[in-house]
């Protein structure tokens, strides 16, 4: 995988996948992803690239933007990936391979992104598979990943885990107190003045709804 | 450097009333304001009507660094570098400034960098010149929060270790829980309590008569940067007494100079 701030390009067996950070400025994205494919484009050049941008929604003529960058460096739009349930475009980035042994006894396993350091407002992480922090993220940082997130700290800005629909997907912090958090689909917000709960908890989903409870 | 990302919380105070302290310590300080097109450093020490060439004079060779220095009203071994009013905010390139900034270490103890306000060029200047940053907040969400981001940019260009004013609380409203908590601003940013400057009326009095009020013995915001440009001295300093409630004080007084 290779990054910027804002744009980071992976190599999966289906071609290229090309992640958009949903926060960030449009023209922004542009500007990165030109220098960044103008390094490494040779290395791409020819593949199909399916693009995933969290629940950010663009343009038209934003998409045709996009998609005319990316032939300028000889790669080809191939289509879009978003949450599942939100059109026919919509698929899963990895199928997790589930060894159904392994669920039963509450376990799931794949690859996970260590970050040794705290999330300053303005930084995103967004990762295919599960991302743990060692540090805290701060309100302005969010974290996106298609399958756990572990805060081994405090969690005060945005976690969505499951980013691709994963329902099973959880978001664990050792004081959790996001300004948002998602699971797949499912959005809360933090309660205002919530008499604040000591110790570590996890965010599940739970019958269709987002639960927190004590690990 | 000094810089906060939001405008108006006291940058350009603060650089006054350390580089005044300092410089009544003994040292050899310059100001240096790199706040092009929004200039006011110089108000605040009482120099504007000195100013004959700016920073972006210096760092274009119109003239030499010793013809743009202005020296201090008060102290010999205190020097302000203005910045350019009237030019364009890009006038100055990281590489002048790093320049600049060696040329300014050969002749003095400190240079205080006034930042502007932002996170574009003018604060990728004051970095590209800088070896330490103070980082000066208020007891707001909004001025926290870029506080914080602020901090992530700083030590992504190896700034490490800022150190945090928080500039503006007021008492009275701290012991009504109405507002942000000064152990919250911490627990959030994470980084070593350089001091905590009240609100004070004795500020915009000694900005307005262009005398910093770290030199004023009746001010408490004063007494708060004397205790700060000692702390900056590497001197073990308490927190002084700001009225808020004695719990609140005891864990304040443990976390300053606290990495
Ligand atoms: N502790 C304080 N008490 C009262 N007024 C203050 C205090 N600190 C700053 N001010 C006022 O706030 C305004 C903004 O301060 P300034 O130092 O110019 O901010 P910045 O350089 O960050 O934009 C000024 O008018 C100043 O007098
Ligand atoms: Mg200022």
């Amino acid at each position: 995988m290779t990054r910027t701030e804002h744009v980071a390009l992976k190599g999966t067996r289906d071609g290229l996948i090309l992640y958009l950070d949903p926060t960030a400025d449009f023209d922004v994205l542009m500007k990165e992803l030109n220098q960044h494919l103008g390094e490494s484009a040779e290395f791409w050049r020819g593949a199909a690239v399916r693009c995933y941008a969290g629940g950010r929604e663009y343009s038209s003529e934003e998409k045709e933007g996009l998609a005319s960058l990316l032939q300028k460096h000889a790669l080809e739009l191939s289509g879009w990936l978003s949450v599942p349930g939100k059109g026919p475009e919509s698929q899963a980035v990895v199928a997790p391979e589930h060894d159904q042994h392994a669920q039963d006894e509450g376990q799931t396993e794949g690859k996970a992104l260590f970050v040794k350091r705290t999330l300053r407002s303005g930084t995103s992480i967004q990762f295919e598979g599960h991302v743990v922090i060692m540090g805290d993220v701060n309100p302005g940082a969010e974290v996106i990943a298609t399958g756990n997130i572990i805060v081994m700290g405090a969690l005060r800005g945005v976690a969505h885990a499951g980013a691709t629909g994963d329902r099973k997907a959880m978001v664990s912090a050792y004081n959790l107190a996001p300004t948002q958090l998602r699971i797949a689909d499912l959005v809360t917000r933090a309660p205002k003045d919530e008499a604040g709960s000591e110790g570590p908890e996890v965010a599940r989903i739970k019958d269709n709804h987002l639960i927190v409870e004590g690990v | 450097m000094v810089t906060s990302g939001k405008g108006g919380v006291g940058k350009t105070t603060t650089s006054a009333n350390l580089g005044t302290g300092l410089a009544s310590a003994g040292h050899k300080v310059v100001l240096v304001d790199t706040d092009i097109g929004l200039r006011n450093l110089d108000v605040v020490m009482g120099l504007e009507n000195r100013i004959v060439y700016d920073i972006v004079d210096v760092t274009s060779g119109n003239c030499r660094l010793k013809q743009a220095l202005i020296k201090d009203k008060r102290f010999e071994n205190l020097y302000l570098l203005p910045a350019a009013q009237t030019k364009d905010k890009t006038a100055v390139s990281p590489e002048q400034m790093r320049t600049l900034a060696a040329e300014l270490k050969e002749e003095f103890d400190f240079a205080v960098i006034d930042c502007p306000a932002g996170i574009e060029q003018g604060f990728r200047n004051a970095i590209a010149g800088a070896d330490r940053a103070v980082v000066v907040t208020t007891p707001e969400v909004s001025a926290v929060r870029d506080a914080d981001r602020i901090i992530g940019l700083l030590e992504a260009n190896e700034l490490r270790n800022p150190r945090l004013i928080i500039n503006r609380i007021r008492p009275q409203m701290v012991k009504r829980g109405d507002m942000m908590d000064i152990s919250d601003i911490l627990d959030i940013l994470a980084i070593e309590l350089l001091g905590v400057v009240p609100e004070d009326e004795s500020i915009v009095i000694s900005t307005n008569r262009g005398e910093p009020a770290v030199m004023d013995h009746s001010s408490k915001a004063g007494e708060a940067y004397r205790r700060i440009t000692r702390r900056i001295r590497g001197e073990e300093v308490p927190l002084m007494n700001l009225d808020v409630p004695d719990g609140l004080m005891d864990r304040l007084k443990r976390l300053i100079g606290m990495r």
